[in-house]
């Protein structure tokens, strides 16, 4: 009673979630496109995959810029003379543009209309610079080591995880009626969803049986609102749900569950993205 | 965190040539009149809503045994900041020689990344709109008074403090006070365990005042009126 403490805003908002989450289907849908090259199954994606990516690169890009309290500044991110490679934030603008001419390189080489080897490669390293972005994003918040949740070294693997399934989830939309297509991509999103799942429990464990902060923000994180959304959505509806609905379409092969589940696990990873950069803010609010 | 330990090749302690600044707060001596505080405001024209140094109390104890513990607060300069190094663009740094973490206002792109690696909530953005300054929208931060120091004078906030519980100078100089304050007194910093070996030592420090209690378990819905009207009166 009576204390004084000071109110202290969040330095991250919701904004930087959705990039979190456009971010990550981008790079899904680049590693399919790729993926098409070597499993015939997913042939009809690979230009879909590699124009809805370039296009999510733009709306992610933008997003980013506009969350910059000085957008026109983010040419400083591009400057040799002021970037400093400590920062995971340094690298990953470095991969963004990386990634983006590789994408426009690849659409150009698409758009000849042959598979040719060069189509390859370019697909090839526009994936491997796409695994980036999932990594760097991850890495984005494991360096901060005051921080419960986001300083554990799975966080890159947990969105790299994520990437596969959400891209994968958009990649099941886009596939339609195709069920060699649906076949192939329903055990990347079971597998990697699966493997999300892993990867929270885990999380959760430590962070449950951490010290006092990281024991404050596991409560932060699985009650009221914010359980809600991470627990309720993230992991119960976007994660448990599409992982056994997922195994049973693999039993019965249908279309339709195939389709409510990779709903489910696009609902679940932006739930997920929302409650990992939230939720372990809200202690030092007032700290 | 030891004196002695030193890893990282940032840290200033001990270098031969080099100062160190430092601040020592005993806290046993602070009134809570809080003139620090608004000496900063005063020096720096800091904008309403946030701050560069604040005093935070809580009321330990049970009625008639109660007491309000202060614990004065600012950047602690970290003699290994996690802020300079997450920050993309070299727009917060450490001085070399005295330890001071600065800001290049004009570089600052305004990516929260300082903000969201400090341990002790030392940075803030700076609102759209200033009076008596044309610096907005980039993150801001104590200074250590760098330019009041380097002119050999002592950081505002210290200058007011009525109770001198804030004292100031090189720790690298043994004869300096607070080296003998830091020598001769059992001291705590903020968060040690972070690793950032901080800058601010604390005399007298009450756990209450420097641990997450349980009161800090507050969900967003609790803290969203307060996060509105502090949104409502500084728009970036
Ligand atoms: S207290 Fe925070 S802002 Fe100050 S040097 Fe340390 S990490 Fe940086
Ligand atoms: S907000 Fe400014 S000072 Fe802080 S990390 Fe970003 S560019 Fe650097």
């Amino acid at each position: 009673m009576g204390d004084y403490v000071w109110f202290h805003d969040v330095s991250w908002h919701a904004s930087y979630a959705i990039y979190f989450f456009v971010i990550g289907i981008l790079a899904g849908l680049s590693f399919l496109s790729y993926g098409s090259w070597i499993t015939p199954a997913l042939r009809p994606l690979r230009e879909k995959a590699a124009y809805l990516s370039l296009a999510l690169l733009a709306i992610g890009g933008l997003l980013l810029i506009a969350d910059l309290s000085q957008p026109l500044r983010f040419l400083n991110t591009l400057n040799p003379m002021y970037l400093s490679f400590t920062s995971p934030l340094a690298w990953g603008a470095l991969n963004i543009v990386a990634f983006g001419v590789a994408s426009v390189l690849y659409i150009l080489e698409l758009r000849k209309g042959q598979d040719s080897a060069r189509g390859k490669l370019l697909a090839l390293v526009t994936a491997l610079l796409a695994l980036g972005l999932p990594i760097y994003t991850g890495y984005d918040l494991t360096v901060h080591q005051s921080r419960p949740v986001w300083n554990t070294p799975v966080m890159p693997v947990l969105f790299v995880a994520l990437a596969i399934a959400s891209g994968s989830a958009v990649g099941s939309l886009l596939s339609g009626g195709n069920a060699e297509a649906q076949k192939v991509l329903r055990e990347y999103m079971l597998w990697s969803t699966a493997g999300v799942g892993v990867i929270l429990v885990s999380i959760l464990g430590t962070t449950n049986y951490g010290g006092s902060a990281q024991e404050l923000t596991f409560m932060i994180l699985t009650t009221g609102t914010m359980g809600m959304i991470f627990v309720g959505v993230g992991i119960l509806a976007g994660t448990a749900a599409p992982v056994a609905m997922l195994f049973l379409a693999h039993l019965k092969q249908q279309t339709t569950g195939l389709m409510i589940a990779a709903l489910l696990i696009l609902l679940g990873s932006a739930a997920l993205r929302y409650a990992l950069l939230m939720g372990p803010q809200q202690l030092q609010t007032l700290y | 965190m030891s004196e002695e330990l030193r890893v990282s090749p940032i840290e200033t302690r001990g270098v031969a040539g080099k100062k160190r600044y430092a601040m020592v707060v005993d806290t046993r001596r602070c009134i809570g009149c809080m003139a620090c505080q608004v000496a900063c405001k005063a020096e720096y024209d800091t904008p309403l809503g946030v701050n560069r140094t604040w005093v935070p109390y809580k009321v330990v104890g049970t009625y008639p045994t109660v007491k309000k513990q202060f614990l004065p607060r600012l950047c602690n300069h970290c003699d290994d900041p996690p802020c300079v190094r997450n920050c993309p663009v070299d727009a917060t740094y450490k001085v070399e020689d005295g330890g001071f973490v600065l800001q290049r206002y004009e570089r600052c792109i305004g990516c929260r990344s300082c903000m969201a690696a400090c341990p002790y909530n030392a940075r803030f953005m700076l609102p759209a709109h200033r009076t008596y300054s044309s610096i907005t929208r980039v993150v801001d931060k104590c200074t250590f008074c760098f330019h009041r120091v380097t002119q050999n004078l002592v950081p505002a906030c210290v200058q007011t403090c009525i109770g001198r519980s804030r004292v100031f100078g090189d720790l690298n100089d043994p004869t300096s006070e607070v080296s003998y304050l830091v020598a001769k007194n059992a001291t705590q910093v903020l968060r040690p365990e972070e690793g950032t070996k901080p800058h601010v030592f604390y005399i007298g420090a009450d756990r209450n005042a420097t641990e997450f209690g349980r009161d800090a378990y507050r969900q967003p819905e609790v803290m969203e009126p307060e996060r509105s009207a502090f949104n409502r009166h500084f728009k970036i």
